[in-house]
């Protein structure tokens, strides 16, 4: 029995070390770049793997304010906080009705809205690029606000109709014979109940929004407008060789998504799982 | 007086039973109306940017544009025919199947093992999740931006650390090369991805029958006949959702290769999606980028709703 004990032991030890060596390499490039960033050039050249010889901000000062990456972010969170707003206020009552209330129609209307999330953006970015022409929207942060909204849309409707549809219909019931109205129902009743799933939706559009590329690189043309992540892609276009520089504002653009990942750990694995498993 | 009477009555029946169904029509209308008021801003947002789009790139296909002129030729299927005569497009498309099959490779099993493993450590399990999690919290520009400097042939520390062991001949250009790049790009691309499919599996061990694994240990079963008689047939259907997510999110693969290679060298890492991208803006190829955009969607579509065919008929 002791031996068996024992041996338990040492496999969970073994393990541990297994898996505590693959995280290090599998985030190796992470603490590369925070590394690098701290370094000059010639730092990075001759000791690319050990600690910078000091803790210098230069190259964080430097693309914060030369590289524009004050504008870029400002323009980010413009978009996200935007597109967060809309999704919530479009996508709950939208995904409420699919799952509380029947009526006809619904489920071809929500055929619409699987048909939108298995499509890829690329089969309709050509069109979305000219229909934001004609609206004069292309190369302002409404326009990419607006239609990264429509884009998460399906995705964001399919995870609070799951959401909405875990919560008994007698509740609602119960309140409709207490007099009250639909929208008093959904919005003091069942949406309160419904937390968890509008904090993912909210996470998850954060990420899509903030992380998106294509959309801004098709639709945003002037730099003073650009996201974060088209901001880093032209710095590093100028910048080339400049590595220090470019690492400094690569982790000024990782850390959002970082910080908001520490906060939100719970809510991510939840959001994914629910949103995979119907 | 008696038959007055009744018919008076009668009247009223009628008159009772019409303002009923007035009143349930009023009530059907009004209900109608609340229903409309929860779905309306939805489907405005939808039609303006999904649904009205998409038909326009089945109608901007069937035409000649550039994106300026103000009129448009219709030409029918003729930008489709040039599609299959195009050989940039085939070599594309030849790419993105190619990028399918080496994403499956690098990403399944592996990431398999990885969970397994995680799901057996008693202690710490959350830390290990959250850090094998992390490289999926960043945008596709950081991993592009950071793996191009990874695979920077001079100041890339692959180089650097191959040659400073003595191992100058291994040291390549790894985005330059033409057999080099789309492996190079795809190992980019799982770091960035496999998170999702590690947490998702996860999820799927959790639910074994844990007395399955204890009754294979009473027959000496090792690791790897456990994991192939039990943890793979038990995660039957979340594999399917894994290798169905990984095949469509390499068909759907952009942003890393344009800010990585730009599809290059001489077209080596093209897929469609640069391709026709490129051909939309900056060769103002429009209709004929459309056509080549509306093939891939059709390819993602069907493919999905095949599957999720298969899937549902293989769980009933």
């Amino acid at each position: 029995m002791e031996s068996r004990v024992k041996r338990w032991k040492t496999s969970q030890l073994t393990l541990w070390v297994v898996l505590l060596l693959l995280l290090l390499l599998i985030t190796a490039p992470i603490f590369y770049a925070v590394l690098a960033s701290f370094k000059t050039n010639m730092e990075i050249f001759n000791t690319p793997f050990s600690l910078p010889k000091s803790w210098n901000f230069d190259n964080y000062i430097n693309a914060w304010n030369l590289g524009n990456f004050k504008q870029y972010f400002l323009n980010s969170a413009f978009i996200t906080v935007g597109g967060m707003i809309i999704v919530a206020l479009v996508a709950c009552p939208a995904g409420y009705a699919f799952a509380q209330l029947s009526f006809k129609g619904s489920n071809l209307l929500f055929y619409l809205v699987l048909l939108g999330m298995s499509l890829p953006v690329q089969a309709i970015i050509i069109p979305i690029f000219f229909q934001l022409k004609s609206m004069g929207l292309v190369n302002t942060l409404t326009g990419v606000t607006l239609v990264s909204s429509g884009l998460a849309l399906p995705f964001s409707i399919f995870l609070m109709r799951n959401t909405f549809r875990d919560i008994p219909k007698e509740l609602r019931e119960s309140a409709a014979i207490d007099g009250a109205g639909e929208w008093r129902t959904f919005w003091s009743v069942v949406l309160p109940l419904a937390k968890p799933g509008l904090v993912a939706l909210l996470i998850f559009t954060f990420m899509n929004i903030w992380n998106d590329f294509l959309l801004p690189l098709v639709l945003l043309i002037g730099q003073e407008k650009f996201t974060i992540s088209l901001g880093l892609y032209s710095f590093q276009g100028e910048q080339t060789t400049n590595f220090g520089l470019i690492f400094g504002g690569t982790v000024i653009s990782m850390i959002p998504s970082i910080i908001i990942y520490i906060f939100f750990q719970r809510s991510f694995v939840e959001g994914m799982t629910g949103g995979a498993n119907k | 007086m008696n038959i007055y009477d009744s018919s008076s009555s009668l009247e009223i029946d009628k008159k009772k039973s019409l303002s009923i169904i007035k009143g349930r029509n009023k009530i059907k209308f009004k209900k109608m109306i609340t229903i409309l008021s929860f779905l309306l801003p939805a489907l405005i947002l939808y039609s303006i940017f999904m649904l009205y789009p998409m038909i326009d790139a089945v109608r901007f296909s069937f035409f000649d544009w550039d994106g300026a002129a103000p009129s448009m030729n219709f030409v029918g299927f003729d930008n489709y025919i040039k599609l299959t005569d195009d050989k940039i497009f085939i070599k594309a498309l030849g790419h993105n199947l190619l990028w399918v099959v080496l994403s499956l490779i690098l990403m399944v099993i592996p990431t398999l093992i990885l969970a397994v493993l995680i799901s057996r450590v008693k202690k710490g399990k959350t830390f290990f999740r959250a850090g094998f999690y992390l490289p999926s919290v960043l945008s596709l520009a950081v991993v592009g931006v950071l793996w191009s400097k990874i695979y920077d042939p001079e100041m890339g520390p692959i180089n650097v650390f191959l040659k400073s062991i003595g191992l100058e001949s291994l040291a390549k250009n790894w985005l330059g090369e033409p057999y080099f790049v789309i492996p190079a790009l795809v190992i980019a691309s799982t770091w960035a991805f496999y998170g999702l499919y590690m947490i998702l599996f996860l999820a799927g061990l959790q639910n074994i029958n844990y007395e399955l694994y204890e009754a294979a240990d009473l027959d000496g079963a090792g690791p790897i006949r456990k994991l192939w008689s039990i943890t793979i047939p038990s995660l039957r259907n979340t594999l399917n959702v894994v290798i169905s997510m990984v095949i469509i999110n390499a068909l759907k693969g952009f942003a890393l290769i344009w800010i990585m290679t730009q599809g290059g060298p001489f077209y080596m890492s093209e897929l469609v999606s640069t391709y026709v991208y490129k051909a939309a803006f900056s060769m103002n190829k429009v209709s004929y980028a459309t056509a080549g955009s509306v093939v891939l969607g059709i390819i993602v579509i069907v493919f999905t709703i095949t599957f999720n065919y298969y899937r549902e008929r293989s769980e009933n």
